[in-house]
């Protein structure tokens, strides 16, 4: 993490030049570093299952900006998770995946 | 997380193991995210939780929306539309699907043009450049699932404000001039597109999205170069991506490295199965139902002027400002709207059919608060921004009246 990412390369020319037939196009190399995206869950029963199937696909500040939805929509996201996009869910996992995201989305509706 | 990256970049895929130990390398390493993010923006989502992180600093990227890291989605706050109607490159909404290179070598870049065509080629940058006539469109990039936030009842996804779409002029080549390259065979349906952000895990669909051949073969169709006379931005999908003014973002596919011409429908995931909604206007209650792709973009406005809640001075002239879109047609017109009365809206200069065009309105004195006043929107073809919100499961394509309330005082 640390401070603003940097660009690795930040001249990125596009020389528009030439006045007769096209503009000259010029590609350059490119390169960025993109910031870190820590894990940041609170504690909690489940989180080490959220944790060990979620969050190497989805920023836990992602999770966590989800709007309040009930145990069973919960449990047939991470259905789809398995189903569509193929993510290596351990789907006995489940229910206490779903229990840790009801948990915590009752906690911060109660912080509101 | 940088094993991660470099597996991503490589093209490896993840295992199981490789995820568990991604995650948990992380969560040992990974102090308080929260107290490091410092200023948040409020987004107004109704029900919470609202309040959005204005980093970690992207490259590039100035005050954005932090609505996910990894990979980035990035909103603009409505901020960044109060003047003009070019959204600069660093305030312009940022969305992948999957995780994209962090680096791009231009002389080993190509683009593969195949499937129902003559001869498959495979074109290098140059090669793209040199294709026909460099053309500049002024066009709205708006994700499909703008403002998918505000949904009443609300749905999963992310969580976007007002804010994930942006104006720029894109400078490329027509699409159907590189389809000359290779020719396109009879019979020919669809155009495909595919970029090189790929799937973390074995199996699951690739990002690839296709538009009909008729809208592949327009004239302001294009692969695209440049945003706002510069390079297109790594996040914005460097070299190369797809623009189609006038059809939601969702289609303008980046880091372009494929074209596939299809002769029939498509049936992959991200056209077949998702993007998608009801066919006919549904209730949060109704479960079966038939559903079409999301394409063009209906008509919008947003007053940029003044915030909900704010004070105005009573008995005081008001002038009102903002940006509106026609959509996939030229805007016709705008009209400020409150509880029974309506003032029709003087439009900027035009910079096109696709682009944002800005309006303004004066009110001759404040008397009375303004309560639930919007600017409705309506193009050339006649279609309206309606009243109530065309509520579907995945909170897409959102054009109702955005309403706020000016306090007179």
């Amino acid at each position: 993490m640390r401070a603003a990412a940097t660009i690795l390369a930040p001249v990125i020319a596009l020389a528009l030049a030439g006045c007769e037939s096209q503009p000259q196009v010029t590609f350059t190399d490119v390169s960025v570093t993109l910031p870190d995206d820590p894990i940041d869950l609170p504690e909690g029963p489940g989180r080490q299952a959220v944790l060990e199937n979620c969050t190497a696909c989805h920023s836990p500040s992602t999770l966590l900006q989800q709007p309040r939805v009930s145990r069973e929509k919960w449990e047939s996201i991470a259905a789809k998770m398995i189903e569509v996009y193929k993510a290596p869910v351990d789907e006995a996992a489940i229910p206490a995946i779903a229990g840790y995201m009801v948990a915590v989305q009752a906690a911060g509706a109660d912080a509101d | 997380m940088a094993d991660k990256a470099t597996q991503s970049q490589s093209g490896a895929r993840l295992t199981r193991r490789a995820l568990i130990a991604g995650a948990g390398g992380a969560a040992l390493a990974a102090p308080v995210l929260a107290q490091e993010l410092g200023r948040m923006i409020d987004l107004g989502l109704p029900g919470g939780p609202s309040l959005r992180p204005l980093q970690p600093a992207f490259p590039g990227k100035r005050d954005m929306i932090v609505q996910r890291i990894r990979p980035p989605l990035l909103e603009a706050p409505m901020g960044v539309f109060r003047e003009g109607v070019i959204t600069p490159n660093d305030r312009m909404f940022v969305r992948w699907n999957w995780d994209m290179p962090t680096a791009i070598t231009a002389a080993e870049h190509r683009v593969a043009v195949g499937g129902a065509v003559k001869a498959p080629v495979s074109l290098t940058l140059d090669d793209i450049a040199s294709a026909g006539e460099h053309v500049e469109v002024v066009a709205i990039n708006q994700c499909a699932g703008n403002g998918r936030g505000l949904s009443e009842p609300r749905v999963t996804g992310t969580q976007w404000g007002n804010g994930a779409m942006g104006c720029a002029k894109w400078t490329g080549v027509r699409l159907k001039d590189v389809l000359a390259k290779a020719g396109v065979k009879e019979g020919a349906t669809r155009v495909r597109f595919a970029g090189l952000d790929v799937p973390l895990t074995d199996g699951a669909p690739q990002f690839i999205k296709s538009i009909p051949l008729d809208i592949a073969m327009r004239d302001d169709v294009l692969v695209a170069w440049a945003m706002n006379g510069e390079a297109l931005p790594l996040l914005h999908g460097y070299p190369l991506r797809i623009v189609v003014p006038g059809w939601f973002s969702t289609y303008w596919v980046k880091m372009l490295s494929t074209i596939e011409v299809l002769t029939g429908e498509d049936d992959s995931y991200y056209v077949a199965k998702s993007y998608r909604m009801p066919a006919r206007p549904i209730t949060p209650e109704d479960k079966d139902f038939d559903t079409v792709s999301i394409t063009t973009m209906p008509p919008r406005a947003f007053i940029t002027s003044h915030a909900d809640g704010e004070g105005v001075a009573l008995g005081k002239p008001l002038t009102l400002e903002g940006i509106a879109m026609g959509g996939d047609a030229a805007l016709a017109r705008v009209d400020l709207v409150g509880e029974g009365w309506e003032v029709p809206c003087e439009l900027g200069p035009d910079e096109g059919p696709y682009a944002f065009r800005r309006w303004r309105v004066t009110l001759p004195a404040v008397t009375q608060d303004l309560a639930k006043i919007g600017v409705r929107a309506a193009n050339a073809t006649g279609a309206v921004q309606p009243d109530a919100l065309n509520w579907n499961p995945s909170g897409y394509a959102r054009n109702v009246i955005e309403r706020i309330t000016l306090v007179a005082q």
